[in-house]
């Protein structure tokens, strides 16, 4: 149980800091913790928390995905145009939109993996490739209305849920079962930690990578549908907060950087942290300047105390060993 | 121990030593590395440093150059405290190393190598270009260095060509004392020879040389004194005249040779086991042989003759071209997926420990199991509990010294880290084993039992290709042992031909010629 | 080895034959970015006339300034095996800075500009005493202040907005022998590099990035090298930001962030690597021309300016895979 306690230390922290801004927010605004409040804050969660699904996937494989802004908001448009604001065309448009995302993410990953290209270069050169032709195909013009089922997915709720909750959860289920149950999960760690000693352990390296984006390209295209149900339309730009907030889920949640280490469960946490600050301000009457400074704050903060944690749980080991 | 030795053990340093340390401690977190350390040096002598790996001599001259602190006990140097804060310090005070781990930068030139941060400079604070190609000839024509070319980057050099550049950078800073850590090993016979007669002439101007080396010839050839170090420990300390090669031996390890090396029990059969025929890759140059089932079959030579590139080639991790055949079936090895295919496998044990074998970061049972996490997934699912049966059973059949199998890989000693990577090839099933020097680093015990391993192993029908760049090893643990030269098979040598001088001549024979 | 094998056994003289292939296989990104250029410009110049004036050479340099002032920071930062994503927050704290601060009074200038740079390399230097100290990584770090730095700049100035002098304004147009002051500066900024990179603390900065633990072992303080490196680029970036403000006149607190990536494809284009060590500011230039000057050919050509950035997305990749190519090829010569 303490070798439990010590592994998943980052991602307990994060849990801790939500729940104490949970209770500092009800503090100074009691208002906050009704459940109308928390449903509208668990429900823009979910749209980063989607997103920073396959961006958890890609940092602990040891990458980075760019690409994630305007994956989303292609993703968003390009269903938008083809639904024309009609349901029934969902039914081959979605996963057409899906297969779009992954097919992005398989490029990023072939580009990675195959060509050697850095993941930052890569991912980013993607992004404003498809922002370049996403603005050719609108003309920069908006796009129709989002159609009603996906405005269901998104605002709708099901017996007082909301069912992007419920997508959010089934979503955590599956990655919690990827990494921490199936051999996919153990080849991705292997692979985050050191690329060579998992090529030298068998370890389908290539693969494994190019997985890991493909999950991002898709994850990231979902959310692009289903933010469009939030917001009524898509928009261009729809997607720019996104690359932040899902590099920040991340990283608050307790992954380290480069790679081998933290878990989707961690983002989550991560997510929710984020958009808990975004409600607490206006209710301290902060600026949406202040939040940035906040968030920039929160996630220097938290990879301080993994850097420190890091340090303090080597020494630990080094202690119990020196007892045998 | 036998205890003869012990009264030639070293007196606290003369007014004559220039370097004297006495109760030198240092810990790495729980690890003594070393532990009341004496060492005394005078001027204008050349003195070797002896032990085994994890003896405590890396980490001496570290503290020596200033790379690392001592937790306790002292040094004078001049007869004065010498606790130097950083490298900086130690060069102020006229010590000087060359490391075996290369302290040079890839992008830079080899001029900019040898002066990096010593460079001459002109008025407006830039390097002077023309003072500094002036000042890197001088040096190299000074010292008889072999050709280099100063323009050239470093990363566009040869091992040996780095080395080479490496103690001219340490010659720069015209030490006082130079401590040249295994600076030999990487260097051609001809080159060698021009850094031992260097040495000699280095004392004889005189400065103190700190001579590291495991080639017994050379510290023969050069040392006036000597120092041996065990387990963090100074043994003795003898002008080199007065002893053997067998007592400082034994004094190196403690113990006798015979029982390092278990009973080599012929269990070789007539199946082969792996069968390579005309493979080429890098330097490697159309290398066939058959290793048959129940044999421990060596690679030796001298280092960089391609068996390095043998070992990548037949694990899939570099590119080859040629036949391979496994237990009388081709085989296609384009990656180390496809070398890791259960029983009619092949598996190895890398040489870089820490780069190529074990997840220092992750647990110990993570690591045994990663190349056979198919053994232990049902429908898709770990199961915890089949994965704790494979480490359990691993863990207790190598003895891996280990509180839970939760530790961490990397906070092992170096024998128990071996020994993981040791069982997760072993949890492969695989019955071709390749080990590519595994006691590199391990400590003398842990050694043991690694060639005990290899013979049961051997009794048991696995077939091992052998390489170690310790040739004793070679000569008491292989059923044959294949001599390597120019990326191609010089001998193969075998019952009584094998020997050290045996391996040596093959592996010299041609190259004296060319 | 290849080492005894034709050269003489000993001797100090060193073959000088130069080796052609050798070298522009070192080199090839920067070559090949240089190509690019050239393609572009002669493209452009078909289309349209004057392109080969000394008045397009002004009019393109300053529309390149700020980007360049911002890319010559990453590069030194790159060069250190890093990145600084605060760059963009620096900028636009500096732009909103300035138009909130200047008046016309030239000393209130004077001084709210160096208050400006000095406030960057503060920044800077703080970035990578958290990177050294607490043993972060850059990306996060970088990305932690540009996070604090811009919501800084939107509390002080929440849109766009602000004012500079005229005269401050004016800034670009200043002629000398008929080069503007930007094309001066370009200059300078050559001349910078040509001198920073052979001064020790460059050739250190380009050491470390290069293998770390050498470095280390060499004696480099890597905390030092780091607050220096962070420091340069954050002094760099504040540079940009006053720049800048002398094209748009206004102080903008979302403007940065349009400088940070392009300030890293700049430099990539341009030959220098994302891992340290190598590459030079004469590549991160050019590769900021090319970036710009899409933008002009998108224009004469006619076509939609949206395929501006699909342009430069693909010249990016094109860069990288031609660099990841020479270096197959050099290191199959050298093995």
């Amino acid at each position: 149980m303490n070798a439990f306690l010590a592994r998943n230390r980052l991602i307990l922290l994060a849990y801790a800091g939500m729940v104490l801004l949970l209770v500092v927010t009800a503090l100074f605004s009691p208002g906050f913790l009704s459940a109308s409040n928390m449903r509208s804050t668990v429900v823009l969660a979910a749209f980063v928390g989607i997103v920073a699904l396959g961006q958890t996937f890609v940092i602990v494989g040891g990458g980075i995905d760019l690409s994630v802004p305007w994956v989303l908001n292609s993703a968003a448009i390009i269903m938008a145009l083809l639904c024309a604001g009609q349901d029934l065309p969902l039914i081959w448009v979605a996963p057409l939109v899906l297969a779009g995302g992954a097919t992005i993410g398989l490029i990023n990953g072939l580009g990675v993996a195959q060509f050697g290209v850095p993941p930052i270069i890569m991912t980013l050169a993607t992004n404003v490739i498809l922002q370049g032709l996403i603005l050719v195909v609108t003309g920069g013009s908006p796009s129709p209305a989002a159609p009603s089922v996906i405005k269901f997915l998104s605002v709708g709720r099901i017996g007082g849920i909301p069912v992007i909750a419920l997508i959010w959860l089934a979503l955590t289920l599956i990655a919690t079962l990827l990494l921490s149950k199936a051999a996919f999960g153990r080849h991705l760690y292997a692979l985050g930690t050191s690329a060579t000693v998992a090529e030298f352990s068998g370890v389908p390296t290539a693969r494994t990578t190019v997985l890991t984006y493909v999950i991002s390209g898709t994850t990231a295209a979902l959310a692009g549908m289903l933010l469009t149900g939030y917001s009524g339309v898509a928009y261009l730009g729809m997607g720019d907060a996104y690359l932040f907030t899902s590099i920040a889920a991340v990283a608050i949640g307790g992954a380290s950087i480069l790679g081998g280490s933290g878990h989707y469960l961690g983002t989550v946490a991560g997510a929710m942290v984020l958009t808990i600050l975004t409600g607490l301000l206006p209710a301290l009457n902060l600026s949406s300047g202040a939040l940035l400074v906040v968030y920039g704050a929160v996630i220097l903060i938290t990879v301080s105390l993994g850097s420190e944690a890091f340090a303090g749980l080597a020494s630990t080991l080094r202690r119990s060993t020196r007892k045998t | 121990m036998p205890g003869g030795f012990s009264q030639r053990r070293i007196r606290s340093g003369t007014v004559m030593d220039l370097v004297v340390a006495t109760g030198l401690t240092k810990r790495y977190g729980g690890i003594v590395a070393l532990s009341e350390a004496e060492f005394s040096a005078r001027a204008g002598e050349v003195h070797a440093l002896l032990g085994e790996n994890g003896a405590g001599k890396s980490t001496f001259i570290q503290i020596l150059s200033g790379a690392a602190r001592h937790d306790g006990g002292s040094i004078l140097v001049d007869g004065q405290d010498f606790r130097p804060a950083n490298p900086d310090a130690a060069q102020a005070r006229g010590i000087a190393a060359v490391f075996q781990e290369l302290s040079l930068i890839p992008d830079l030139s080899v001029e900019q190598n040898i002066w990096f941060r010593r460079e001459p400079r002109t008025l407006i604070g830039t390097v002077d270009r023309t003072a500094l190609r002036r000042k890197t000839l001088e040096l190299l024509h000074k010292y008889d260095f072999p050709a280099i070319r100063p323009d050239r980057e470093l990363r566009r050099l040869t091992l040996a060509e780095r080395q080479i550049v490496e103690v001219a950078k340490g010659l720069a800073k015209e030490p006082r004392v130079l401590i040249l850590d295994e600076a030999t090993s990487a260097l051609p016979a001809r080159e060698a020879e021009w850094l031992l007669k260097l040495t000699r002439r280095l004392a004889a101007e005189g400065r103190l040389v700190i001579f590291i080396s495991h080639r017994m010839a050379e510290v023969r050839a050069i040392a006036d004194r000597l120092t041996i170090f065990r387990n963090g420990r100074t043994v003795a300390a003898h002008d080199a005249g007065a002893v053997s090669d067998g007592e400082i031996v034994t004094q190196m390890i403690g113990r006798n040779l015979d029982r390092l090396y278990p009973e080599r029990l012929p269990t070789a059969t007539d199946r082969v086991a792996l069968r390579v025929d005309g493979l080429s890759s890098g330097r490697l140059s159309g290398v066939g042989f058959s290793l048959r089932e129940g044999e421990v079959l060596g690679v030796g030579g001298l280092q960089g003759h391609g068996q390095r590139e043998l070992f990548q080639a037949l694990f899939g991790a570099a590119k080859a071209s040629g036949g391979i055949e496994l237990w009388g079936k081709p085989a296609s090895i384009s990656n180390p997926r496809a070398a890791l295919t259960g029983r009619d496998g092949i598996a190895l044990v890398p040489e870089d420990r820490r780069g190529q074998g074990l997840l220092l970061t992750k647990s110990v049972r993570e690591n045994l199991t990663l190349a056979v996490i198919k053994r232990f997934t049902d429908k898709g699912f770990l199961s915890a509990r089949k994965e704790e049966a494979l480490v359990k059973e691993m863990v207790n059949f190598l003895r891996i010294k280990t509180q839970t199998p939760e530790q961490l890989a990397g906070t092992l000693s170096g024998g128990n880290q071996q020994k993981v990577i040791f069982g997760k090839m072993l949890l492969t099933e695989a019955r071709v084993l390749l080990l590519f020097d595994p006691t590199r680093g391990v400590d003398v015990g842990t050694k043991g039992e690694i060639f005990q391993l290899m013979r049961d192993l051997a009794a048991k029908g696995y077939a091992i290709l052998f390489h170690s760049s310790d040739m004793p090893e070679l000569v008491h643990v292989a059923d044959r042992v294949m001599v390597m030269r120019n990326g191609r098979i010089a001998a193969t040598l075998e019952g009584e031909r094998i020997s050290e001088e045996g391996i040596l001549g093959a592996a010299m024979l041609e190259s004296e010629a060319a | 080895m290849v080492l005894a094998e034709k050269a003489p056994p000993h001797g100090g003289t060193h073959g000088s034959t130069r080796d052609w292939r050798g070298w522009a296989l070192d080199r090839a990104p920067f070559l090949v970015a240089c190509l690019m250029l050239l393609v572009i410009v002669g493209v452009y110049g078909s289309y349209q006339t004057g392109v080969f004036t000394l008045d397009e050479l002004n009019l393109d340099t300053s529309a390149a300034m700020t980007l360049m002032l911002a890319a010559t920071g990453q590069t030194i930062v790159l060069l250190r095996g890093g990145i600084d994503l605060s760059i963009g927050g620096m900028i636009s704290l500096g732009t909103v800075i300035a138009a909130t601060r200047f008046t016309d009074d030239p000393a209130t200038v004077l001084f709210w500009s160096l208050f400006v740079l000095a406030l960057g390399a503060a920044i800077g230097a703080l970035n990578g005493l958290l990177i050294s100290v607490l043993k972060l990584q850059p990306f996060l770090v970088t990305l932690a202040t540009w996070s604090i730095l811009n919501g800084t700049a939107m509390i002080i100035l929440p849109t766009d907005g602000g004012s500079v002098p005229g005269w401050w304004l004016g800034f670009g147009y200043l002629t000398l022998f008929g080069l503007s002051s930007p094309v001066w500066m370009l200059l300078a900024l050559l001349l910078f590099w040509w001198w920073f990179r052979w001064t020790r603390l460059g050739i250190t900065i380009q050491a470390t990035g290069s293998n770390e633990k050498s470095a280390f072992l060499s004696g480099v303080s890597i905390t030092r090298v780091n607050v220096l490196t962070y420091g340069l680029s954050g002094l760099f970036a504040a540079g940009a930001a006053l720049y800048l403000t002398t094209q748009t006149g206004a102080g903008s607190p979302t403007i940065g962030k349009d400088y940070i990536l392009p300030s890293v494809a700049a430099a990539v284009i341009g030959g220098v690597s994302l891992f340290g060590g190598r590459g030079h500011l004469a590549g991160t230039l050019v590769g900021a021309f090319i970036l710009t000057l899409i933008g002009n050919l998108v224009f004469v050509l006619k076509i939609s300016s949206y395929w501006q950035p699909v342009a430069s997305g693909v010249i990016l990749l094109l860069s990288v895979l031609a660099s990841s190519l020479a270096e197959k090829a050099a290191r199959g010569r050298s093995a």
